[in-house]
């Protein structure tokens, strides 16, 4: 078999999904105010929904698309009063490059459906511990078992799985010690990070924010943070630092965007707190926002060890794939 | 310019006032209800619901109650939830009058403080939102009702004499295999089983109200243990299901709430109230104001508020064993004999009735512990959520699911 040249074929769904919708909004195809949701993107792109989350949180931190009052994000950016255009992305004709569509289809590779099995793993461990059932995997995503191992060697590579002495995979449970442990982590080495990237922080992005925070935007904390690392900490020149650091946030991230769509309330009262630390890194001795930012996350260890105790009202059923067994 | 108004084709209908209030079977008594209504002019809607039941709609669901009655550990579900608005002390008129087992923490310098989050760690307001005892103008909960649990037993079993002395141990003591039973919810049934594994020298933890991953195991363990060998008759979710299973199920020894004893008919003298030698597991409740709440539902709000601090609602709940945060406001709404009996400890002069009228002590009973200072200064824990409480609660109600499907199999089979 002649494997396709295809220069797509290995990048993650979230990151082609991103791709296209950027394209489209950036030449007109999508006009400004139109509601983007969730369930229609997945059927256009024929992918589940996890990718395209992913992507629209990334076009909300580039400034292409906005929240609003309603589901959904609205093309354009904040600020302007744009109404929303309630109408079905499929009306559109979407630019949707041959070469890209063959990779979103593809299925072939780990990369492509990586990410998703990555959110489920992560979300799951509230609940308790898991067994991952391999065959199960393989058929819930339609790839080979050759194929689900390689997804399952990344998540183990991440820390996300393990094997039991029984040689089973095995994922959780999330307990408040790994949470605390995690934030201790990140508060050792984040405001290091920090220093060392101060020559390198792209402070025309920070700024950026700072207006987006002003201007009343409503941009979520959770993108504030995913800001935060792209643009200030992740550019400090030690890049195994800065995988360790990616990695070490990687479970707390997900675990924060699963309970917030298991229905528990978004944490809308650290965006002062981002505004002072974009600030103090624009303006300040990078030392003070290294030290505000270690204040930081200590207050945010708080708020995390708060909400796992609240996950405790949230029932099981339902919540994980088929492939994920309750121990 | 003004309109003049327009002529009325039928009298106006008066909006009526009501005032949604949600909690459980510990403060939702009807006669609490009607003399509030009475007394305040507008109509009082209870929502009755179990413990977890109430937590989760209280915390997911606010706008579908002005009032949330319930317990103050439980602020660390409903609180950060975001369903609550702070209570301005400013409005409660008797907030001085509250008393200090509430405000301070223990009732006097030397009473025992207990370990776990006394009600103080929960009630204040602080910076960023998070709670603790630094006094601020501004509380989670209005502390009212509050009580220090036990356990119940038979004393055929345990003996009666006066040289017995009570130990959370008895849940899990070999003389009353077959015939224990325990309160479902994880915050309280969890400690009570974790009291008792201490008490019989099983396990030992470094901080019994904030365990670690291998503690709850080994609690969970010892429990699986007990439960294969059939120690363990049912477990019990409401007063009603409590007294069903002392009465159905022979108990030997129980979790139990005040209320439950009056429940038992008039023959309790073979299933009577412990006072632990290790101590009381004590609770906290109080009533909290909905986020939505503002403008002249959030006035009427305040006015039941002050109203239930103003002594009759402190009265009924001293007939079914609670304690109230101003009892010397309840002791006018008190017979002296009751107020003897309830608060002092001392032997009942006369046959005392409960909430509704129905007798529920005999003369010459005596409450088991003595009075308020005596039981409120042997404090072991205060109910509460501990770090690990998602893990914790998971694994307890996975048991107890065993404890009830064991009884209902055996129901099946009898």
């Amino acid at each position: 078999m002649i494997r396709s040249p295809n220069p797509f074929a290995q990048e993650p769904r979230y990151e082609l999904i991103t791709r296209v919708l950027r394209s489209n909004i950036q030449r007109g195809n999508l006009p400004e105010g139109l509601v983007l949701l969730e369930g229609p993107i997945a059927a256009v792109m024929q992918t589940s929904r996890v990718p395209v989350q992913s992507a629209l949180r990334h076009l909300m931190a580039e400034g292409l698309v906005h929240r609003f009052e309603g589901r959904g994000y609205l093309v354009g950016p904040e600020g302007r009063n744009i109404l929303p255009v309630r109408r079905d992305i499929r009306e559109f004709a979407l630019d949707i490059p041959e070469a890209m569509d063959d990779a979103l289809q593809t299925r072939g590779t780990w990369r492509h459906v990586y990410e998703e099995v990555e959110e489920q793993v992560a979300s799951c461990q509230i609940f308790g511990e898991f067994r991952i059932i391999e065959t199960e995997l393989s058929e819930y995503l339609g790839v080979s078992r050759t194929v689900a191992r390689d997804v399952l060697a990344r998540l183990q590579e991440r820390g996300l799985i393990r094997k039991s002495a029984t040689s089973h995979w095995i994922a959780g449970p999330l307990t408040a010690r790994t949470v605390r442990e995690k934030f201790e982590l990140r508060s050792i080495m984040e405001p290091a990070a920090l220093r060392l990237a101060a020559p390198f922080i792209r402070y025309a992005e920070v700024e950026n924010l700072l207006e987006m925070i002003d201007s009343g935007s409503m941009i979520s904390s959770e993108s504030l943070s995913d800001a935060l690392m792209d643009f200030c900490i992740a550019q400090a020149p030690n890049t195994t630092l800065v995988e360790m650091i990616r990695g070490n946030r990687l479970l707390l991230s997900s675990v924060n965007r699963a309970l917030t769509a298991l229905g528990l309330p978004n944490d809308e009262a650290t965006i002062d707190q981002y505004r002072t630390l974009l600030d103090l890194i624009a303006r300040h001795p990078i030392d003070s926002a290294a030290e505000y930012l270690r204040d930081h996350v200590e207050i945010m260890a708080q708020r995390n060890l708060a909400r796992m105790k609240i996950v405790a009202v949230i029932t099981e059923a339902g919540a994980f794939a088929p492939y994920l067994a309750l121990q | 310019m003004p309109q003049p108004p327009a002529p009325l084709a039928s009298p106006p209908r008066l909006h009526q006032r009501r005032l949604r209030v949600r909690g459980t079977s510990i403060t939702l008594l009807s006669q609490v209800r009607e003399r509030a209504e009475a007394d305040l002019g507008f109509s009082v809607d209870y929502e009755l619901l179990d413990f977890p039941t109430c937590q989760r709609r209280a915390a997911m669901e606010p706008e579908g109650y002005d009032v949330y009655e319930q317990c103050f550990h439980n602020l660390d579900i409903v609180w950060f939830w975001g369903a609550l608005q702070p209570i301005d002390i400013d409005r409660i008129t008797l907030w001085g009058s509250i008393s200090d087992l509430a405000k301070q923490g223990g009732i006097s310098k030397y009473a025992w403080r207990g370990h776990g989050d006394a009600p103080v760690r929960k009630l204040y307001v602080q910076p960023g939102g998070f709670l603790g005892p630094k006094p601020s103008r501004y509380i989670s909960m209005l502390p009212t009702v509050h009580n220090m649990d036990s356990f119940g037993y038979d004393p055929a079993v345990f003996g009666m004499s006066e040289t017995v002395r009570p130990s959370w141990s008895w849940l899990l003591d070999k003389r009353a295999k077959g015939r224990i039973g325990l309160m479902d919810e994880p915050a309280i049934g969890f400690f009570d089983a974790a009291l008792a594994a201490e008490a019989a020298g099983e396990l030992q933890f470094a901080d019994i109200c904030n365990m670690t991953i291998e503690e709850i195991n080994a609690l969970m363990a010892l429990l699986e243990d007990r439960r294969r060998q059939g120690y363990f008759c049912g477990a019990w979710r409401d007063g009603d299901q409590a007294a069903r299973l002392v009465r159905d199920a022979h108990i030997a020894v129980q979790s139990m709430w005040s209320p439950v004893y009056g429940q038992l008919g008039p023959h309790p003298g073979d299933f009577i109230e412990a006072a632990p030698v290790e101590g009381y597991r004590a609770w906290h409740g109080g009533a909290s104001l909905s986020r939505h709440l503002g403008g002249a539902a959030l006035d009427m709000a305040y006015e039941y508020l002050n109203w239930w601090l103003g002594g009759y609602a402190g009265a009924v709940m001293a007939r079914q064993g609670y304690y109230i945060s101003t009892p010397d406001r309840s002791r006018a709404h008190l017979s002296p004999q009751e107020w003897a009996y309830w608060y002092d400890g001392a032997p009942a002069a006369k046959d005392l009735r409960g909430p509704a009228g129905e007798w529920v002590v005999r003369a010459g009973a005596r409450r088991a512990g003595g009075s308020y200072r005596e039981r409120a200064s042997r404090i072991a824990i205060w109910n509460t959520v501990m770090d690990e409480y998602n893990y914790a609660a998971r694994a307890w109600d996975r048991f107890i699911l065993r404890v009830n499907s064991g009884r209902q199999a055996e129901e099946g089979a009898a």
